[in-house]
């Protein structure tokens, strides 16, 4: 069998690392900061472009390691510093100040470097298809240790999600808390990013959260939705790309449009359960009102 | 049917050692391409099709001067198929025997090591083609040496066919011995060394790296004072970039590419993608005479 020996690898990576994922679009769609993902992975990669720029090779020195790690804390600082209650200024519109900057200063960074433009394709463009056995052992354990602190927190991070009222009036630290979910959700993200690209983690943070938001209000079930979504396009989308050879399609888009069509299911099934569901009807479906 | 099933699968990381593959191998291998003719071969996308061409081959030809360093590795450790791993008998660097120009006296990396190895884009020469087609024919006689009569002769027939058509295109360029041209990227230094002509100017800065206003103007600046009237654009690279500086230089702006296929009507034809370059830039010459 074919899937067990060229597509093992990337079968596993896509059904053990979107979990996390899935769980931090449950945040960054309440949150209503849907382009923060893009903006931490390129602060990330020009952490990787100033490590290239000083001399450091990708992929032998530690450097570009090292420093994406710092930048990407830096980010989750930046993040956390800028969550304020402004009357004129959402703070999406800070979060695509600082992805357009940093992707603009990457460029800058590194105008001057050959092997510049592959380290930050390497960095933004992964391909699922490519990854290796190690990658996915590294990358699961990291996120086994990022979960295990979320469940661990789960109530402070939820309650600066769900409900940023509440953790005003009980005096917990935003910023302080806000810090530690963006690093998290940096590290998370970083790695990801390099293993599928940027629209795939675009898709698993949003696509699922959004379908488990169309079908329920409750968080629990939300994640549930979200994490069949997310194998079901992941697998169904690698699927499509291998076993269509006469179409020979690329896979990461390949998931991503399997992504489109999960939301149009989904979308259809929310219609369809209105008509009998007398709380969908009434209260929508944002989720405001529900507890972890 | 059955030739198709006894065939040596060869597969090519770019279309011109695939087009050499096959006028060698001939009905005995079956070729397949990775990079596209119109794909920047420092930059490809690994498709499903990629690595199960790979899983299958008997031979994965590379250009072995660090061109697709970026993009190879990972797609040969996903195929898993010990054959072309590096070192395996199917794996041919066709570089090999092959004198490479703009080897890096001491590495730099603020020049740019894109390529430490020497300049890769060496089979815009032909005499280099014939160099690989030697090569690809004794490696198909080691790995079917039932065929090898044939290989040999396709060989032959592909050697002869080369040097008449390098006589003619010596002589439709030799008008224009010492002519300074302008490229995109340094790729058509070995047919300028092989022709007669000089290959010294680049719309980018260094290579891999995009055109910067300060060097355009540089560009501009030797563009008039050599008074050089065509600049060299291949499908994958900035044909914008090409025709401002032509614009303001009076200068045309030439199509051409590395690669069979890259110019409609050269597919899988090296000799007929030699030949279509060197009638566009031959042309270019003499109307900017």
């Amino acid at each position: 069998m074919e899937i067990f020996t060229l597509w093992l690898w990337p079968l596993l990576a896509l059904i053990l690392l979107p979990g996390l994922l899935v769980y931090f679009g449950l945040h960054v769609v309440e949150r209503g900061i849907i382009f923060v993902d893009l903006a931490l992975a390129q602060i990330a990669a020009l952490g990787v472009c100033v490590a290239v720029a000083l001399g450091a090779h990708p992929g032998h020195d530690a450097l570009p390691w090292v420093l994406s790690l710092v930048f990407t804390l830096l980010g989750a600082g930046l993040f956390a510093w800028t969550r304020f209650r402004h009357p004129r200024v959402p703070q999406e519109s800070i979060i695509g100040i600082i992805y357009v900057v940093s992707a603009a200063a990457a460029t800058l960074v590194l105008s001057h470097s050959a092997e510049g433009d592959e380290a930050l394709k390497n960095l933004l463009v992964g391909n699922v298809l490519l990854v290796t056995r190690a990658e996915v052992l590294r990358t699961f354990a990291l996120f086994v240790g990022i979960a295990a602190v979320h469940v661990m927190l789960r109530r402070r991070f939820m309650m600066l999600s769900f409900d940023e009222d509440e953790a005003r009036r009980r005096g917990i630290s935003l910023r302080t808390w806000d810090f530690l979910f963006y690093a998290t959700f940096g590290l998370t993200v970083t790695s990801f990013v390099q293993i599928t690209g940027v629209y795939l983690v675009f898709s698993y943070l949003i696509v699922p959260a959004v379908c488990g938001a169309l079908l329920s209000a409750r968080i629990r079930t939300r994640l549930a939705i979200g994490w069949v979504v997310a194998l079901a396009a992941g697998i169904s989308g690698l699927a499509l790309s291998v076993k269509l050879e006469s179409a020979d399609l690329p896979t990461g888009p390949t998931i991503v449009c399997c992504f489109g069509v999960a939301l149009v299911v989904c979308a259809i099934l929310m219609r369809l359960r209105k008509g009998s569901d007398p709380y969908l009807r009434s209260e929508g479906t944002t989720g405001r009102e529900s507890r972890p | 049917m059955i030739t198709l099933l006894l065939a040596l699968k060869v597969v090519a990381t770019t279309p011109e050692y695939g087009a050499v593959a096959a006028a060698i191998g001939g009905d005995q291998v079956k070729v397949t391409n990775l990079a596209k003719a119109t794909e920047d071969p420092h930059f490809v996308d690994a498709k499903p099709s990629h690595i199960v061409a790979l899983s299958k081959a008997d031979i994965l030809i590379e250009g072995g001067a660090d061109l697709e360093v970026g993009w190879l590795p990972p797609l040969v450790e996903g195929a898993r198929n010990a054959k072309i791993n590096a070192g395996g008998p199917g794996r041919v660097r066709a570089s090999e025997g092959i004198q490479l120009l703009d080897i890096p006296a001491a590495l730099d990396r603020s020049l740019g090591d894109l390529h430490a190895a020497g300049n890769p884009h060496f089979m815009m020469d032909p005499a280099n083609a014939k160099v690989v087609a030697d090569h690809l024919c004794d490696v198909f006689c080691r790995l079917d040496a039932a065929s090898c009569p044939a290989y040999k002769a396709n060989r032959d027939a592909f050697a002869a066919k080369l040097q008449a058509k390098v006589d003619e295109w010596a002589k439709a360029l030799a008008p224009f011995k010492g002519k300074p041209i302008v490229t995109y990227h340094p790729t058509w230094r070995y047919f300028a060394a092989r022709f007669g002509l000089v290959s010294e100017v680049y719309l980018e800065p260094k290579p891999g790296i995009p055109p910067s206003p300060p060097h355009l103007a540089e560009v501009m600046q030797k563009m008039k004072e050599q008074h050089i009237g065509l600049v060299l654009v291949e499908p994958f690279q900035s044909r914008k970039t090409a025709e401002a500086v032509a614009e303001r230089t009076g200068a045309r702006v030439v199509d051409v590419c590395q690669f069979p296929g890259g110019l409609s009507g050269t597919e899988g034809d090296y000799v007929g993608l030699l030949d279509a370059d060197v009638k566009a830039i031959a042309s270019a010459l003499a109307a900017a005479k």
